[in-house]
């Protein structure tokens, strides 16, 4: 099951035990028992016939246990090395942290460096909350062994798979280096004043206002030996002033604009039409792409999952389509 | 083709850059290749992190392990 079904049917699966990986809206979220489930505060969603919005009354539920055996945890700021360091040896670890929290600060400032982080593997997503909630209502995750709901902390089911099985985490992110400029930065941070633009130190602000990109669009987008790895813009100052980003840029990494993409959605179908969907346990994408892809309505291929706040293969990511595949 | 032992001399080169030049389309390979680069721990610990990592994902790795002792 990786589907849209009512909050009734959600509870009967909780009460027969099922492990569950929960994603909708707070009202809905808040009257499901105790189980064993995790989730987040997230009302937008891609199924089957294109992106939706959910009001009330409906939750995104995945079914882990055809993976594998299923466990459960939860971790507050400073315990988020645990993650990986508790993990299964063998299988990955689905993790839910709200937005704007410090565990959501932390996990994308350190992942990659946690103990295990490349063995046992990481994958999930960022909490939100309805973009007309922005600001005034902060998004939650949930522990569901005790039905509790979190503004900060991470919670998160292990899945344990059988020895001949093995997980790899796949991305399909539409976003390609421009041929402009080469930005650096010199400490790792969601807010940035100061860059280096080929080597020149600059005022990040001015730099992307004098380039008509403050609208946030085109994300910065960092090359990691190959792999694009987005940093998406959220608001920039006035000239002189910062630019804060959604996910952290890094010292060492060589970061562009992204060039612009056309038709999200046909770009979508496009990179998922050769792409087996065989062993497909979990996947997600990025508000942002909903957004300004226009995908409300829009089927885009793919397994469907929630659109999210942010998106977790082993470390954080942004703009970018995001699975775990069993083999 | 086998998991090169961790006495191979390949893990020391690919710890101090190497794995950077190996081309793969695994994501998991490439951001673990920038964390290494980016790393402050002692090389033979980088070593042994990259020698583990193959370990683990031989099975679904084989191009990228094709190359580990080419570089």
């Amino acid at each position: 099951m990786n589907q849209l079904i009512s909050v009734q049917a959600a509870a009967e699966l909780i009460r027969q035990g099922t492990p569950l990986s929960l994603a909708g809206p707070e009202s809905a979220l808040d009257q499901l028992p105790a189980g064993n489930w995790i989730g987040g505060t997230i009302p937008y969603f891609m199924v089957p016939s294109g992106g939706v919005v959910v009001q009330d009354g409906q939750v995104f539920a995945t079914d882990l246990s055809p993976a594998g055996e299923v466990s459960f945890a939860s971790y507050g700021p400073e315990a988020l090395g645990d993650i990986s360091r508790n993990g299964p040896d063998n299988g990955f670890a689905v993790t839910i942290i709200p937005a704007g929290s410090s565990s959501h600060q932390k996990f994308a400032a350190d992942a990659a460096n946690f103990e295990d982080a490349f063995l046992k593997p990481t994958v999930g997503w960022i909490a939100g909350v309805h973009l007309s909630q922005l600001g005034t209502v902060n998004p939650k995750v949930y522990d569901g062994r005790t039905a509790t709901k979190y503004e900060d902390r991470a919670v998160v089911a292990y899945v344990k798979l059988p020895a001949d099985k093995l997980a790899s985490i796949e991305i399909v992110n539409l976003f390609e280096p421009g041929t402009g400029d080469l930005l650096q930065f010199e400490q790792t941070a969601f807010e940035v004043d100061q860059c280096l633009v080929n080597g020149q130190p600059t005022n990040f602000a001015t730099y992307v206002r004098e380039r008509g990109l403050e609208n946030g669009q085109l994300p910065l987008v960092g090359d990691f030996a190959g792999a694009h790895v987005n940093a998406s813009l959220q608001s920039v100052g006035e000239a002189g002033g910062k630019v804060v980003l959604y996910a952290p840029v890094f010292p060492g990494v060589d970061y562009h604009f992204a060039k612009p993409v056309g038709d999200y959605a046909a770009a979508f179908r496009a990179r998922l039409a050769d792409q087996s969907t065989d062993g497909l346990a979990l996947s997600c994408n990025c508000i942002l792409n909903f957004v300004f892809g226009e995908l409300e309505g829009k089927a885009i291929g793919g397994m469907a999952g929630p659109i999210t706040f942010g998106e977790i293969a082993y470390q954080l990511l942004n703009q970018t389509m995001v699975s775990v595949r069993v083999h | 083709m086998a998991i090169p032992a961790l006495n191979h001399p390949c893990w020391q080169k690919l710890a101090a850059g190497g794995l950077s030049k190996i081309r793969t389309q695994h994501l998991g390979t490439q951001l673990l290749a920038k964390r290494i680069e980016r790393s402050t721990d002692p090389l033979p610990a980088r070593a042994a992190e990259l020698h583990a990592f193959f370990t683990k994902w031989e099975r679904i790795l084989p191009t990228e392990v094709a190359q580990l002792t080419t570089l």
